[in-house]
């Protein structure tokens, strides 16, 4: 496979997505990644992440509906793409086969 | 969040329309999030984003709301938005021309530097001043950093706070630092919000260790000190001292008693009294303690020893009060409620306490703000920062005086010499630069000498200010280049002193029309007013300088000088432990032929006092007393005013008082000797009244005070006054004699005119430091005058030469050079003499008690002075004009 250009910090944001489904949109994000890091990120990282990641293929948005809370302001939802959902599996491939080689040789060793 | 969705009703597209009108109606409860990050945002964040982001933004905002307070959600909002200034999000800004704008800066910077180059006296001049100026300024941040920064390394600095208690006394409402003894202790079993409680006591005692005996002070404290307080052990682990047989030592102390190495299991032994004492084992050494701090320790056991050290110490006894308590809640925010409920120990103490001692409420305070509250609780175990707070302004203002000097020195040269860029200003004009860009293009010029003047600054300030500061006080401020704050404050100070300075220049020389500069019809610089302003400006500053340089010295002399109301010199005093003690060294002291005069007591002038509170007419008077025998006023030369002192081992006297005459005076005594009143219950005569004399330094007004029979076993001191010039010898004696009888005490004693420790130096620095600013103003000044004056002549030349040929002598020409600076200096001296002389009076009352009085001879030194370099600096010129030819100046051009 070849490197995609995909960081690490940038992977837990597409994957996010693709776990939050139908309530991917910038807070909910953030809030579901902070929830799972237990660290405090920054709008700015989390929505740079997000544009670069359109901007690259893997992720595509639209608006969506809006709150009181937003002051009126829409949601853009971002889902993945089938290309942004292959690199995914391809990464998940990749590290499953190392862990393999890995405890193979801690079960020899 | 799936409760505020909005459902149905409006679609997406009407929302979009309505947004910008509805945006007040829609916001819950009326808090916005701030305006300007909000327009910030607007502005630099790519416009396809803003809406998502601007809302994004906003749910953040209104949930930080619901959980935090609205102010500090608005300050997380406005820092999100510094966050978000990431390329991916910003516009692209590429529509200003910024392209077009970098080889014309590059031409800028180009001729600055050929400028500086072409002009080395003036750039000398203004770099030297403002680096020096700048320097200062480096230096006062340092210090107000170090400042600042004390006791902030605690980790616990917002959780930890100090029990204090209000109380009514003396007529006012006062806080007090101690705490009532078993209040810690209820403390942490009543509320659940307190985690870790530590009370603080401390004791003196004396230290042995193989052959090292010393006096020391001892902190009795729970084991949670360690934990609340962040001091790291360098060796062993904080949790031991719950052994109620162990000791930490700090880092000083483990050295002093066992040297470098790790003394961990040591024992050493602490004598608490004449016969009591135990062995504790050494269990830990604190690391090196943090710089700047107000709390720390030499030595800390378990408060449980205090039983020990006490025999009879009731932890449970409301009457009493111990040292400091200490609370370390779960979060800050619980403290208020805390503070609030605990009213209720209120009537357990005032029931056990006389109605004089009742208290009224209870106060925490919390740890990181202590040092600065400190300077108004009585009795607290923090130290008050205060002062340097005080010192931080003092040096603020100066730094901000000498760098507006420096700046003004580059102001009155830039206009001056103005007249030759005048040229180049007419060509860049007509080639098409606005008016704008003239002024940019002086503000870099500026920015460029500001940058090379702050380079030399900050050498200047960490190889000369800095290390001559700390030498002085002998301390250490810790500065480093690692503080980021510095890193905003030096290029902020750059920015502002280079436009402060630029600002002026730059608009006065790119007002002039272009077709004016080249026909050569301007005529400029020269008689600016606006030059004499700033120079007379300059001119009282260094009147102000040189006043307080003059007056700090002069009140430094003055001070060493000055009395102390008794004879301190030839006087020797020793701590003594018990009566036997006293004995046995006055015994071996009297037969010694130099000893004229020989004392006991129980206090000691200069070092020891009991505090006394007296009734007269049913009004009460805290005041101090010293419990002495009848030959201590012959033994320290305390002049007896009227009456007479007490007689030599008489019983009637127990009830006899001798007072100063400041007790008199506030008594409004017409006839002291006879008054009666109570200390307690008990009821006194006054016998005598002896001259107001200085119990403490000249930083303290002198108090009212009065003097008691000692009993004599309650003999603590003696003093011995000396034949005159035997002090040396008769103190040899005295500590061989000390150390032949006690070998198990350490000796503590000393000369009487010691006892003030550290108070003449103090006062010899604050003059050091004065005569430096003092310095510096008058050099700024001087180069400044220099500068101005040079450029002037030089803008003459012909003018001289013309008169030189028509045979003007060195009278005329003198008189033409100094004439309009001679006026000048005397409008400028005429207001800055009577100005710094109210300012050197003004400082003087706020900095000193007593101090030398302040005379207008004072800032005629300094008129005298600035004359004096008025004349040296024309006398360069008028030389440089006599000597030249006459030919010469005329061929110019």
């Amino acid at each position: 496979m070849k490197i995609t250009k995909l960081g690490e910090f940038e992977e837990l944001v597409l994957l996010t997505v693709a776990a939050l489904q139908a309530d991917a949109y910038g807070v909910e994000i953030k809030r579901e990644l902070e929830r799972r890091l237990d660290e405090t990120l920054s709008v700015g990282s989390i929505q740079s992440a997000l544009k670069r990641m359109e901007e690259k293929g893997f992720l595509k948005s639209a608006f969506g509906e809006t709150t009181q809370k937003r002051g009126g302001k829409r949601k853009r939802i971002y889902t993945t793409t089938s290309y942004g959902h292959r690199i995914l599996a391809d990464m998940k491939d990749v590290r499953a086969g190392l862990w393999e080689s890995i405890n193979a040789k801690v079960a020899l060793g | 969040m799936g409760v505020d969705k909005r459902k149905g009703g409006i679609g997406l597209n009407s929302m979009s329309v309505k947004k910008s009108t509805d945006r007040d109606m829609t916001q819950p409860e009326g808090v916005a999030p701030p305006r300007w990050p909000l327009n910030l945002l607007r502005y630099f964040v790519k416009r396809e984003y803003i809406e998502e982001i601007e809302g994004d933004m906003e749910e953040i905002f209104h949930d930080n709301v619901e959980r935090l307070s609205p102010r500090k959600a608005s300050r997380l909002y406005t820092w999100e938005v510094l966050k978000l200034f990431r390329p991916t999000l910003l516009k692209n800004l590429s529509g200003l021309p910024t392209a077009n704008q970098y080889p014309m800066f590059k031409n800028y910077f180009k001729t600055a530097i050929r400028g500086l180059m072409k002009t080395p006296m003036t750039s000398f001049i203004n770099v030297v001043g403002l680096s020096i100026a700048l320097g200062i300024c480096v230096f006062a941040y340092t210090f107000a950093r170090w400042t600042i920064s004390t006791d902030q390394f605690h980790k616990n600095k917002d959780e930890v706070f100090l029990v204090t208690f209000n109380s009514h006394r003396d007529g006012t409402m006062q806080q007090y630092g101690q705490t009532p003894r078993p209040l810690g202790v209820m403390l942490k079993s009543d509320f659940a919000n307190i985690k870790k409680m530590c009370r603080v006591e401390d004791r003196n005692v004396v230290m042995k260790h193989e052959d090292k005996v010393f006096h020391e002070r001892v902190r009795f404290t729970d084991p949670e000190f360690l934990d609340m307080f962040t001091f790291p052990l360098k060796w062993g682990t904080p949790s031991s001292l719950s052994d109620i047989n162990s000791i930490v030592l700090s880092e000083r102390m483990a050295i002093k008693y066992f040297g470098a190495e790790n003394p961990l299991g040591q024992s050493i032994l602490v004598k608490f009294d004449k016969d009591n004492g135990k062995a504790f084992k050494v269990v830990g050494v604190a690391a090196t303690f943090p710089k700047s701090r107000t709390i720390s320790f030499d030595f800390l056991v378990n408060v449980e020893n205090l039983s020990t050290a006490e025999p009879g110490y009731d932890f449970n006894d409301w009457k009493a009060l111990v040292h400091a308590t200490l609370i370390q809640v779960d979060d800050a925010s619980s403290a208020k409620a805390i503070e609030g409920a605990m009213d209720k120990y209120r009537k357990f103490q005032n029931q056990a306490v006389d109605e004089d001692l009742a208290i009224s409420s209870f106060k925490l305070e919390p740890l990181a703000t202590l040092h600065e509250a400190s300077e108004h609780i009585k009795d607290d175990i923090s130290r008050s920062s205060h002062d340097n707070y005080l010192s931080v302004i003092f040096l603020s203002v100066i730094a901000v005086f000498l760098l507006a000097l420096a700046c003004i020195n580059y102001i009155n040269i830039a206009i001056v010499s103005a007249a030759k860029r005048l040229k180049e200003i007419g060509v860049r004009k007509t080639i098409g630069a606005s008016r704008t860009m003239v002024v940019v293009q002086f503000l870099t010029e500026n920015i460029v000498i500001t940058f090379f003047a702050l380079i030399i600054g900050v050498i200047l300030g960490i190889t000369i200010f800095i290390p001559g500061f700390e030498q002085l006080w002998h301390f250490n401020m810790g500065f480093t280049f690692t503080d980021a704050a510095l890193w905003i404050y030096l290029p902020s100070i750059l920015l502002f002193t280079a436009i402060a300075s630029g600002i002026y220049p730059a608009f006065y020389v790119s007002r002039f029309e272009v077709i004016n500069i080249l026909k050569g019809s301007v005529q400029f610089g020269k008689k600016n007013p606006v030059t004499k302003l700033f120079l007379g400006i300059q001119l009282v500053l260094a009147c102000i300088f040189i006043t307080s340089a003059v007056m700090f010295s002069q009140n430094s002399t003055y001070l060493a000088s000055r009395s102390w109301g008794y004879n301190q010199d030839a006087v020797l005093y020793i701590e003594v432990p018990d009566l036997p003690a006293f004995e046995k060294i006055s015994a071996v002291m009297t037969s010694n032929s130099n000893v004229q005069s020989l004392s006991g007591s129980h206090n000691h002038v200069g070092v020891n006092n009991s505090a006394v509170v007296v009734k007269v007419d049913a009004v009460q008077h805290a005041v101090d007393q010293l419990a002495v025998d009848a030959q201590y006023f012959t033994t320290l030369g305390i002049p007896l005013q009227q009456g007479r002192v007490f007689r030599d081992r008489v019983e009637s006297d127990k009830q006899s008082v001798v007072v100063n005459e400041s007790f008199v005076g506030t008594m409004g005594w017409e006839q002291p000797i006879g008054q009666i009143f109570k200390i307690d219950t008990i009821q006194y005569d006054v016998i005598g009244v002896v001259s107001d004399f200085h119990n403490y330094s000249f930083n303290d007004k002198v108090t009212p005070m009065l003097f008691t029979v000692a009993n004599r076993e309650d003999y603590h001191f003696l003093s011995m006054r000396v034949r005159a010039g035997s002090e040396k010898d008769t103190y040899a004696v005295l500590q061989a004699q000390w150390a032949k009888l006690f070998p198990e005490n350490p000796f503590q004693g000393g000369y009487q005119e010691d006892v003030w420790g550290n108070y003449f130096t103090e006062i010899w620095i604050h003059a050091m430091v004065w005569k430096v600013f003092g310095f510096i103003a008058v050099l700024l000044a001087t180069l400044g005058l220099y500068g101005l004056m040079t450029l002037n002549v030089t803008g003459r030349v012909r003018e001289f030469s013309i008169r030189k040929v028509l045979g003007a002598g060195i009278k005329n020409i003198a008189a033409i050079i100094t004439r309009e600076y001679a006026v000048l200096f005397a409008v400028a001296l005429l207001i800055g003499a009577p100005v710094s002389y109210i300012l050197a009076k003004m400082l003087m009352d706020f900095a000193y008690a007593y101090h030398v009085p302040v005379t207008y001879s004072v800032a005629s030194i300094s008129v005298v002075v600035l004359i004096l370099v008025l004349f040296v600096t024309a006398f360069t010129q008028i030389r440089k004009v006599v000597k030249s030819n006459p030919v010469n100046g005329l061929k110019m051009e």
